[in-house]
């Protein structure tokens, strides 16, 4: 049940593939600038986080996955270009590893690694700062966002939301509110980070409490225009709250159910 | 009439709708009442291996509830009686003699004013299954309501509207009886048109259309009459109905099935006029190929025609060997939250937490979502959507069983 009669992505493996698909573009738009470097740390990444992901499947005696190829293209995306190659593995490493992997894979936890990366990556090397979002790199996440919206994997209600809170707070809090230097600002993370939907809430009602969470601390984490840092500490502050939100979202269900029924 | 037209769920396959007239009665070479249409059931047995009986004898009782019988659909001889684990039916199967009895032998017609003793005497108790928990009722409940299920929602399963056309009598008879049952309403589901049962006290009729789930009876007590904790409503299908009809008529039991025959493997559509429990096979002839009881979503693979379906779907045999294209996924694999999921369940239930719920076996949880309000049709689309490959209709039964034990 897909629009547009794509295929259905078949288990966790056909969304990991269907996710890589959608970030390819994206990454050409970057990588066009540097390509020698830029192939390079999406390798390290790669292979920092399939490595991982092999000792994992292994100690587990589950077959290996390769779920790290998302992550990999996520981090090679955002990162800075300066950024030395240890930085790269132990970020990734330290992202996969407790984004994903002690909960038992893809899809077992409740954070998306490529955020955890991040902002592991802004806290531990605070020298370093992350290029801003260009507005090829927004450009070359429409198609892939409308991909990914056809196939169900991000949700219109956490993108119209999020999009929604952010506006709002930094109209609040005095800030300019050109439309395209937000929608620059907001692209690449709101589609990939926060709305990944292994991070996002996972019911209808949760999804615009969490969209717009996450929009809000956009706004309120943005000093003078949005930055990627921004977008990242707010997609991993409201991932940590999904869990709430959907149970808070389980808990007025249940309620309006009973009374539906001794009405 | 009041129209619900339901979205969520999967909409009908694309097989084409049979063809609007009926073949002659197909007499299958044998019939079979199977364990697996009514889990958890231990028969008494009344006859043994080998036992020539007749349309309407019964061949077992409820060992525990020994009120519920459960009578041949066919004049022949008992060729297996098998038990399953813990003394459970797992089959009890009747070859058909080639020529059939003149007539039966019981024709006093039965007293309409009250009707539970010979709905219970007769065979017709396991026609009836409860919400929650999707079992045969006790014999002496009340149920808040009874719905009768004559929704046409896909085109390859038979019209209602059709298979009753020549016995409507039967059918608002068999409404009536079923009045007598609760003290609630009976809601009449159906498609689009004429009310199909009578216009009296306590019948209401509503519509439904949409995808698959809009014939789910799940789907009709969502959005008609949920009941509240502790109580029970029960649903019927519409061949049962007719049939409960004919019997306070004639006297007689009348195990008919109008069935569709579909498929890709099915060479054209058509609708045979067949009885309970008959072997697929000879329903299937002159096509070859695996047959599934039901729709492509919520059916399974059978030898004989379940208890509650109207539907037969042929597909190609499968191909030994693995598909290199599309890896089985395992058991374990993990819940993607995705839009197919939102899009699968018509009952009011949030899918993700229920489906979180079920993996786990959380049986608390899932009753706070509304778990009781399910039965396994009802969560077949959500299997097939699933990244994690999960047989959630399992799951459920297991979660359904556990809160079972629990109120009881």
């Amino acid at each position: 049940m897909t629009r547009f009669g794509l295929p259905r992505p078949h288990g966790v493996a056909g969304v990991t593939l269907a996710q890589a698909a959608a970030l390819v573009l994206p990454f050409l738009f970057v990588a066009a600038n540097d390509p020698g470097r830029y192939t390079v740390l999406f390798g390290v990444a790669l292979v920092a986080s399939l490595v991982w992901e092999w000792v994992f499947a292994r100690l587990r005696k589950r077959p290996p996955s390769f779920h790290g190829l998302t992550t990999a293209l996520v981090v090679a995306i955002v990162a800075p270009p300066e950024i030395a190659v240890w930085q790269v593995v132990v970020t990734v490493s330290l992202g996969v590893i407790f984004g994903e992997l002690v909960f038992g894979g893809r899809g077992f936890g409740f954070l998306s690694p490529a955020t955890v990366a991040l902002a592991l990556l802004i806290i531990s090397f605070p020298e370093l700062s992350l290029p801003a979002p260009t507005r090829e790199l927004a450009l070359a996440t429409l198609p892939a966002a409308a991909l990914l919206w056809a196939l169900g994997l991000i949700s219109e209600r956490v993108i119209l939301s999020a999009v929604a809170a952010t506006f709002a707070v930094l109209a609040a809090s005095g800030q300019g509110i050109e439309p395209v230097t937000i929608a620059t600002g907001l692209a690449f993370g709101l589609i990939f980070l926060i709305c990944d939907p292994t991070m996002a809430a996972a019911t209808n009602a949760g999804r615009w409490i969490y969209g717009a969470l996450a929009g809000s601390l956009v706004g309120l984490f943005s000093v003078s225009g949005i930055t990627t840092e921004a977008v990242i500490f707010a997609a991993l502050m409201a991932g940590i709250f999904a869990p709430l939100v959907d149970h808070l979202v389980v808990l007025a269900h249940a309620y309006h159910r009973a009374r539906r029924r001794n009405a | 009439m009041r129209h619900f037209k339901v979205k969520k769920g999967e909409w009908p396959s694309i097989f084409g709708a049979a063809a609007p007239q009926m073949k002659d009665n197909i007499i299958p070479a044998s019939v079979a009442i199977l364990g697996a249409d009514f889990p958890g059931l231990r028969p008494r047995f009344e006859v043994e291996e080998g036992t020539r009986v007749n349309v309407g004898q019964v061949l077992f009782r409820d060992r525990k509830r020994p009120k519920i019988a459960f009578v041949s659909p066919i004049d022949g001889r008992v060729s297996s009686l098998a038990y399953g684990p813990r003394k459970t039916l797992s089959a009890c199967i009747i070859t058909a003699k080639a020529v059939a009895n003149e007539s039966q032998s019981d024709p006093e017609r039965p007293d309409p004013d009250d009707p539970r003793p010979v709905l219970l005497d007769r065979g017709f108790w396991p026609a009836f299954r409860t919400r929650p928990f999707g079992r045969m009722p006790e014999p002496g409940a009340q149920p808040e309501a009874v719905f009768v299920n004559a929704v046409h929602a896909d085109r390859a399963a038979p019209d209602p509207a059709l298979v009753l056309s020549d016995q409507t009598p039967q059918f608002q008879l068999g409404i009536r009886i079923l009045t007598r049952l609760t003290e609630g309403e009976v809601f009449v589901c159906q498609s689009r048109g004429t009310p199909l049962g009578p216009t009296e006290d306590r019948v209401t009729h509503a519509g439904f259309e949409g995808t698959l789930a809009a014939a789910l009876p799940s789907t009709h007590i969502d959005r008609l009459y949920a009941p509240a904790p502790g109580r029970e409503v029960w649903t019927i299908g519409y061949q049962d109905v007719a049939a409960i009809g004919h019997l306070f008529q004639t006297g007689q039991y009348r195990p008919n099935r109008v069935v569709a025959i579909n498929g890709p493997a099915a060479s054209r559509p058509r609708l045979v006029r067949t009885c309970l429990g008959a072997e697929l096979a000879d329903l299937a002839v002159p096509d070859a190929g695996e047959a599934i009881s039901g729709n492509p979503v919520t059916g399974i693979h059978a030898n004989y025609l379940r208890r509650f379906d109207h539907q037969v779907t042929l597909v190609e045999a499968q191909k030994a060997g693995p598909n290199r294209l599309r890896p089985a996924v395992a058991g374990q694999g993990a819940l993607i939250p995705t839009r197919a999921l939102e899009r699968a369940l018509a009952v009011d239930i949030p899918p993700v937490p229920l489906l979180r719920a079920l993996s786990v076996g959380d049986s608390e949880a899932a009753e706070r979502l509304g778990v009781l309000a399910l039965v396994e049709e009802d969560v077949a689309a959500l299997t097939r959507h699933c990244t994690s490959g999960a047989n959630y209709a399992r799951l459920l039964r297991q979660v359904l069983d556990d809160l079972m034990e629990g109120a009881a």
